[in-house]
């Protein structure tokens, strides 16, 4: 058997899962094995599942009676913990006291179990999906630094080769920023690809659930076993959901890779920007036909975000407001909460105005292109505590700089993906992110697993 | 009395006392964004939110 199997891609695991060579229940212990080793450093888990074993030991009955359900089947998962659990309770990452959540299976758990998957446990986030920082998660390549948020947790426990999927949501980056940060690969589908019902909601009409994963095609997997409608989400699209598995191991020549290079260039740390460039020009030696244009429209996509974000959230807590909940959430969130109520009725809707002209602008580039291409995150992981770097030629709130080129592809509701291409000059690693066209993952997967196949940065991984 | 401070008072909203400051001053650069968005002219555009006279049970 393979050391530490835990490690390995879900298509080599699920095969030797299938053929009988892997029990899932080693695999499961290898995965509690690294969680009992390495989660006292990187504080990513919330709870781990007492019936995990019982899970893996129905797995690998069936595989041996030869009712293989698919790649995920016996294979641990994570999930962020705004993820509603029957078997482990939820908290959104918040300690404070009167908050309390269901037990009861979010439809993404619903459809990881039927997948076969084992839910192991819950991930840390930032306290109700409201930062990048995720404390007290630690960054697997560097300690003393933050994994991004808010699926902090998922981040890093993917990125230390814990679970080959974690899953995440996010709502302006919330799974691509962790996955930058930490050098894994994050998948945000589009806007109604994936159920969010009993996912805690942060703001119903930017919330996405979606993969990060040690691979492109872990991602294109876990995506397959978690697509479709559902009536319970008002969000949830009536759309035909292809094999996403089809689209790796394409080749690219066909592709046309955009780049836009207002707002997505020219405010990046350099070994940032140099990292993309280099990204840029793979596909360009690929066959892949680039095409350079500007989208002046972002310079006010800010306002718009924080506009539907603020009174979204501030709507859900508006129950925490009024019973005095809010006294017992992080000083930072309650902040953002209160804060809500400043924004204007006509604030909120020029927001979602400026959404439609984003939206058909968008349209019009997809005329001529098949995926945008730019950096995840201008700036690599910082160090826990700091709250200014230096980004480009000022400095920035790390806050504000951190999710300035995730969260266009939220306000369009795009899908988009954060793939590791390369590293900073302190080591830490660096995401490439690429969007598509609504419900076009399969351009996206194509044009993602295209750049990991012909590159390494997939097998390293950090040594926590 | 500035601007933010004027709105909290027109809308109602109420923060105890020690914490306005830090709120309001939080919110400040987020106003500065939406005021570039106020200056925006979108009066043709329909909000990408669109409202539906079905019941829950039949949306979607």
């Amino acid at each position: 058997m393979l050391e530490n199997p835990i490690m390995r891609p879900i298509a080599e695991l699920s095969a030797q899962l299938r053929l009988g060579k892997l029990a899932s229940i080693d695999l499961l212990d290898n995965a509690l094995d690294r969680i009992a080793k390495l989660d006292p450093k990187l504080q990513s888990f919330v709870c781990l599942a007492e019936d995990a074993r019982s899970q893996a030991a129905a797995a690998d009955r069936e595989i041996g009676q030869g009712r293989w359900r698919g790649p995920l089947h016996g294979v641990p998962v994570a999930v962020k913990d705004n993820c509603l659990t029957a078997d482990m309770p939820s908290r959104a990452g918040t300690d404070a006291p009167g908050v309390h959540f269901p037990r009861q299976d979010s439809k993404v758990v619903t459809k990881l179990r039927e997948a076969g998957a084992i839910i192991v446990g819950k991930t840390r986030m930032h306290e109700f999906a409201w930062g990048n920082v995720t404390p007290p998660s630690k960054n697997p390549w560097d300690l003393n630094r933050v994994p991004g948020g808010s699926s902090g947790g998922s981040g890093a426990v993917v990125a230390a080769r814990i679970v080959p999927v974690a899953m995440g949501s996010d709502t302006g980056g919330s799974i691509r920023i962790p996955a930058a940060l930490c050098g894994a690969v994050g998948l945000k589908p589009t806007f109604g690809r994936v159920s969010r019902s009993g996912i805690i909601p942060h703001s119903w009409s930017l919330d996405h659930a979606g993969p990060l994963s040690y691979t492109v095609a872990d991602s294109a997997y876990a995506l397959n076993a978690i697509s479709g409608h559902d009536p319970r989400d008002p969000g949830s699209a009536r759309t035909e959901v292809p094999d996403f598995a089809e689209a790796l191991g394409q080749p690219i020549t066909d592709l046309r890779v955009g780049i836009c290079r207002n707002h997505m260039f020219g405010n990046n740390q350099p070994d940032v920007d140099a990292a993309i460039e280099g990204a840029i020009r793979f596909y360009r030696d690929a066959g892949a036909r680039l095409v350079e244009f500007e989208l002046p429209i972002l310079a006010f996509g800010l306002g718009a975000i924080f506009a539907i974000e603020l009174s979204s959230s501030t709507a859900y807590h508006s129950r925490n407001l009024a019973s005095g909940a809010v006294t017992g959430f992080t000083n930072d969130v309650r902040t953002l909460i209160e804060m809500g109520r400043l924004v204007t009725g006509p604030d909120y809707l020029k927001a979602e105005q400026l959404r439609r002209v984003l939206i058909d602008d968008l349209a019009k580039i997809f005329v001529d292109v098949d995926v945008i291409i730019g950096p995840t995150c201008p700036l690599t992981a910082w160090p826990i505590g700091e709250w200014t770097v230096r980004v480009g030629a000022q400095d920035e709130s790390v806050l504000a700089a951190s999710w300035r080129l995730t969260y266009p592809w939220n306000l369009a509701g795009l899908p988009a993906i954060s793939l590791p291409c390369g590293f900073d000059g302190d080591g830490l690693p660096i995401g490439l992110q690429l969007a598509g066209r609504p419900f076009d993952e399969m351009n996206l997967i194509r044009a993602a697993d295209a750049y990991e196949r012909g590159h390494g940065w997939k097998d390293m991984y950090p040594q926590v | 009395m500035d601007e933010l401070e004027m709105l909290v008072e027109a809308l109602g909203v109420e923060l105890e006392r020690e914490r306005r400051a830090a709120v309001l001053a939080a919110f400040q650069p987020i106003a500065q964004e939406i005021a570039k968005l106020r200056s925006l002219d979108l009066t043709d555009v329909h909000p990408a939110v669109v409202f539906s006279p079905l019941p829950d049970n039949q949306q979607g």
